[in-house]
C-alpha cells in the first residue's frame, strides 16, 4: 500500500507537485465552506440574510401608515 | 617511503585479484575491522516505503499551505486593484424610458459625462438606415450603432475636441456642436464639419422594456 503511494505520487515530481496544487484547492474550496457555514451558524439570527425580510416588511408597513 | 600500514593494504590489495571500483576503494585500503551494526539498525526500514511515504506527505503538506498563502497574498493584492463596490454602483446609471415622448430627447449625466438618449421615430429611424455609408466620414452602419432602433444612445461629447453637441439642430437633424460647427445625422454619425469620428456609443443594456441600464 505504501509503495503504492509512493510509486503513484512520490516517486515524480510531476506528479507529486500536480498532486499539491490540486489538493489546494480542494483544500481551500474546503476551508471556505467550513470557515463560512460556522460562521453563519455562530451568528445565526444577526446576518443580513436572516434579517433581509423582517426589515424589507417593516420598511414597507412603514410607507402604509404615510 | 611506505608506512608499514599502507603496505600492508598494498599488499592486500595486490592480493585481491578482483576488479576494482572506486567505491570500493576505502574498504579495501582498511586493514581495520569494521564493527557490524547490523543488530543495531531497523530491520523494518525499507521493508515497505511507510517512513518515505510519510516525509513526502510532510513536505507535500508544506508545499501546500505555502501555495495556498501564495495564492491569497496574490488575490489580495490583485483585489485592491479593481473597484470597489460604491465604485461600482456609482459607475451605472439607471433610466427609465418610459418617461421619454416619441421623438424627444433626454439628457443624462454618466459618470460625469452627458448621455444622449432619444426616443426615434420610426422615420428618423429611416433616415438614419436610408444614407449610403460609403459617402460618410466614419463610416458605421445605424444598425451597428443601436440595440435598439427606437432608441439611440450615445455619449454626448463632441469627438472633435469634446464640446456638448446642441440636439434637434444642424443641418442634418440630428445634433450640431457650437463649438467648431460639427454636424451629426440622427444616428450621431458625423456629416459635416470638423470632428473625425461619429459620437461614441457607451456600453447599455435595456435591463426590461422599460429600463435602460447605461454602464
Amino acid at each position: 500500500m505504501y509503495t503504492q503511494i509512493y510509486n503513484l505520487i512520490f516517486k515524480r515530481n510531476s506528479t507529486f507537485v500536480a498532486t499539491v496544487f490540486a489538493s489546494t484547492f480542494l483544500f481551500q474550496v474546503g476551508l471556505d465552506e467550513t470557515v463560512t457555514s460556522w460562521y453563519e451558524a455562530r451568528n445565526k439570527g444577526k446576518l443580513w440574510s436572516d434579517l433581509k425580510p423582517k426589515i424589507l416588511a417593516g420598511f414597507e408597513s412603514e410607507e402604509d401608515d404615510e | 617511503m611506505i608506512s608499514p600500514i599502507r603496505s600492508s593494504a598494498l599488499r592486500s590489495l595486490n592480493n585481491n585479484s578482483k576488479r576494482l571500483f572506486s567505491s570500493n576503494l576505502p574498504l579495501l585500503k582498511s586493514t581495520y575491522d569494521s564493527p557490524d551494526f547490523k543488530h543495531y539498525l531497523n530491520s523494518s526500514k525499507g521493508a515497505n516505503n511507510k517512513s518515505k511515504d510519510f516525509t513526502y506527505f510532510m513536505v507535500g503538506s508544506y508545499g501546500l499551505l505555502g501555495a495556498a498563502a501564495a495564492k491569497s497574498t496574490v488575490e489580495a493584492f490583485l483585489s485592491t486593484m479593481s473597484a470597489s463596490a460604491d465604485v461600482l454602483a456609482m459607475a451605472k446609471v439607471e433610466v427609465k424610458l418610459n418617461a421619454i415622448p416619441l421623438g424627444k430627447n433626454v439628457v443624462v449625466k454618466w459618470q460625469g459625462k452627458p448621455v444622449f438618449i432619444r426616443h426615434r421615430t420610426s422615420h428618423e429611424i429611416d433616415e438614419a438606415n436610408d444614407i449610403d455609408i460609403s459617402t460618410l466620414r466614419d463610416p458605421q452602419n445605424d444598425s451597428d450603432r443601436v440595440k435598439n432602433p427606437e432608441w439611440l444612445i450615445m455619449l454626448g461629447i463632441c469627438t472633435h475636441l469634446g464640446c456638448v453637441p446642441i440636439g434637434e439642430a444642424g443641418d442634418f437633424g440630428g445634433w450640431f456642436c457650437p463649438c467648431h460647427g460639427s454636424h451629426y445625422d440622427i444616428s450621431g454619425r458625423i456629416r459635416k464639419g470638423p470632428a473625425p469620428l461619429n459620437l461614441e456609443i457607451p456600453q447599455y443594456e435595456f435591463a426590461d422594456e422599460e429600463t435602460l441600464v447605461v454602464g
